[in-house]
């Protein structure tokens, strides 16, 4: 058995407003192995974001180890938990979360200049991923020039161009009709196929549904 | 990021919103330009002394009629008609006085063969090279002899001789000055100079010769004195003092109708109050430069205010604090630089049309240039660093929520 892409052990995250202190995360125990599909599911309030933050490496737990790919993150300072976001994971946003002003095939390069790649190799490389998501021909448009379900499938080329161990989706048919809802969904379904590891966040049982694995999470804690 | 990535991205940000870019950027091509404008400015009048400087006499002292030593005019300077040929002649016997060049001007028609110019004539003594920093380029200058006798010869200044059409064969021809003939007997090097008396158009005759034909008085404009050396300048001074008192019946604590310039002193004096001027301008001109850097500070905090949620993006899609610190900082070092270019090519502009209209050499300093751009390259950073390390401190968390 290989080594788990995500470990959480007795992980907590616990707000600190000034006047009280939420916990948001209470000793969270959790393992994904490489090329799963799981779907994390809760109603509003129950910590989903929080998860998905820590997951992330945008935020850190207040108490508790997380081993993402054999590295523990409380190690990691600042700078390293930047290299982390940029070479192991993919973020997938509800509100696909564009650079604006900025075209398609811009955006989706942004995660390579990041990484120092050269510039014309980074753009050939922006264009292999929309092309194979059927966005060839829309390039050079700005994301106010896209529908929402094109804009989300940037989204996710951008997450996918640096080849991350770990695909992170937040809500990502939250702000799409249900075609274009379904869509998305299929194409996480193909990604999974490839081979992926994908964990996607949501409050919606018909979307968890389309995951191999549901973990549901209630008042910060996961039910069994 | 790499250099190319973040300059891209500075200046594909600054083409999206051009009226507050260029809105921006005006304060400091304000401050630039006029920082160039008038240290230009300060160099070309600097210029302009020191080559009047140079254009002296060695140890010139002008003695010129009228007083100046009163608080009270009495009489604008050279109205009075004081002093005279034989105060020449007297002064040149002093011990520490090398030469005397009393100057009698006025202007008149000079005619030779089919050219003429109208210039100023005017009578001088043989001491007028020493005195005037001369030098004869063909034939030779007026003789004592020539004084003695009045003889109607001329020496002509260089920029007058080509202007007549005088050659180094014409010497001892003849030229008409207003309708009398006189032989041209010498040709004077150039001296060259600024300003709008240029001292190559002239012509000498004998100062007897002049006080004969032309002016009918005694009274000089001017006399020239050269002093034997920069150390006997006060001795000389006094002298000059005692024996003047004395011929026009001056006693003790009379008041003096003649005054002694030390014309070398004079430039030197105003040549230090323009560079000081200048550096008080540029400096007032500075603070305008300041005043720009603290609009791009403004804009750049609007800036990061603005743009929060895209720094969270970059940052959770893998920027390092310090992609996200150098893409604010590069901004504003566009702003400012491309600021100072445009402030630059303005100012220079500007001096070259100052320099015509005041009629001294446009002179380019590279210099001004370069410290103008390390300035506001100075200003990019210092009013840069803060907008910009606060846009790098967002915790990305925060920022993606931002709306
Ligand atoms: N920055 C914060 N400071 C204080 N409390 C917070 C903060 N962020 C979240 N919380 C609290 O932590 C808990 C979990 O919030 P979280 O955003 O993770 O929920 P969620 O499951 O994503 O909800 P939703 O489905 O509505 O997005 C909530 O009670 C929330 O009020
Ligand atoms: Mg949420």
């Amino acid at each position: 058995m290989s080594e788990p892409i995500i470990r959480l052990e007795d992980v907590s995250r616990v707000y600190d407003t000034g006047k009280v202190l939420v916990p948001a995360l209470v000793d969270v125990d959790l393992t994904i192995d490489p090329g799963e599909f799981v779907a994390i599911i809760g109603p509003s309030g129950s910590g989903k974001t929080t998860m998905m933050n820590i997951l992330g490496c945008l935020d850190r737990p207040t108490g508790g180890r997380y081993i993402l790919d054999g590295t523990p993150v409380e190690e990691l300072d600042d700078d390293g938990l930047a290299a982390v976001r940029n070479r192991s994971i993919g973020f997938v946003f509800q509100s696909y979360n564009l650079l604006p002003r900025t075209s398609a095939l811009e955006n989706v390069a942004t995660p390579l200049a990041y990484q120092g790649v050269g510039r014309r190799e980074r753009l050939a490389r922006a264009q292999a991923v929309l092309e194979a998501l059927g966005l060839g021909d829309r390039l050079h448009h700005q994301p106010t020039e896209l529908s929402g379900g094109q804009q989300q499938r940037v989204g996710i080329a951008r997450a996918l161009v640096t080849e991350p161990a770990l695909l992170l989706a937040d809500e990502p048919t939250g702000n799409l009709d249900s075609r274009a809802g379904a869509e998305v969904i299929e194409l996480f379904r193909r990604l999974h196929a490839s081979g992926r590891t994908i964990v996607l966040i949501t409050h919606d049982p018909d979307v968890a549904a389309a995951a191999e694995r549901q973990v549901h999470i209630r008042d910060g804690r996961i039910a069994a | 990021m790499k250099l190319g990535d973040l300059v891209r991205l500075a200046l594909s940000r600054l083409g999206t919103g051009k009226l507050r870019t260029a809105l921006t950027m005006l304060g400091v091509i304000i401050g630039v330009a006029s920082v160039v404008a008038l240290v230009s400015v300060g160099q070309g009048a600097t210029a302009g002394i020191n080559s009047r400087l140079q254009g002296l006499g060695t140890n010139l002292l002008s003695i010129i009629p009228g007083s100046t030593t009163t608080g009270v005019t009495r009489g604008a300077l050279g109205s009075v008609t004081t002093l005279t040929i034989e105060d020449a002649t007297a002064l040149a016997t002093l011990p520490d006085v090398a030469g005397v060049a009393p100057e009698l001007a006025s202007q008149r028609l000079v005619v030779a063969g089919d050219q003429n110019e109208t210039t100023t004539v005017i009578g001088t003594s043989p001491a007028y090279p020493l005195v005037f920093a001369y030098s004869m380029w063909q034939g030779s200058f007026l003789t004592q002899a020539s004084v003695d006798h009045a003889l109607r010869v001329a020496v002509l200044g260089n920029a007058t001789a080509s202007n007549l059409g005088v050659g180094p064969s014409s010497i001892g021809s003849t030229i008409d000055i207003s309708g009398l003939p006189f032989e041209v007997v010498g040709i004077m090097q150039p001296k060259g100079g600024i300003g709008f008396q240029n001292p190559d158009d002239e012509v000498l005759i004998p100062v007897t010769t002049a006080r004969d034909l032309f002016v009918g008085t005694d009274s000089v404009r001017t006399i020239g004195v050269s002093v034997a050396s920069a150390k006997q300048m006060d001795a000389a001074t006094a002298e000059i003092t005692a024996l003047l008192d004395q011929r026009h019946g001056i006693g003790a604590g009379g008041t003096p109708d003649f005054t002694i310039q030390n014309q070398a002193q004079l430039l030197s004096t105003v040549g230090s109050i323009s560079t000081l001027l200048t550096v008080l301008l540029a400096g007032i001109a500075s603070i305008s430069l300041v005043v720009g850097g603290i609009g791009i500070m403004n804009i750049m905090l609007v800036s990061v205010r603005e743009r929060t949620r895209e720094i969270g993006i970059r940052k959770a899609i893998g920027a390092r604090g310090r992609d996200v610190l150098l893409q604010f900082l590069f901004e504003a070092l566009m702003l400012s630089v491309a600021g100072g270019m445009i402030g630059i090519v303005l100012g220079v502009a500007a001096s070259a049309v100052i320099a015509v209209i005041a009629g001294w050499a446009f002179t380019f300093n590279p210099l001004t240039v370069i410290v103008s751009v390390v300035f506001s390259l100075i200003v990019g950073v210092v009013f840069g660093v803060w907008p910009a390390s606060q846009a790098a401190r967002l915790d990305p968390v925060v920022a993606l929520r931002y709306e």
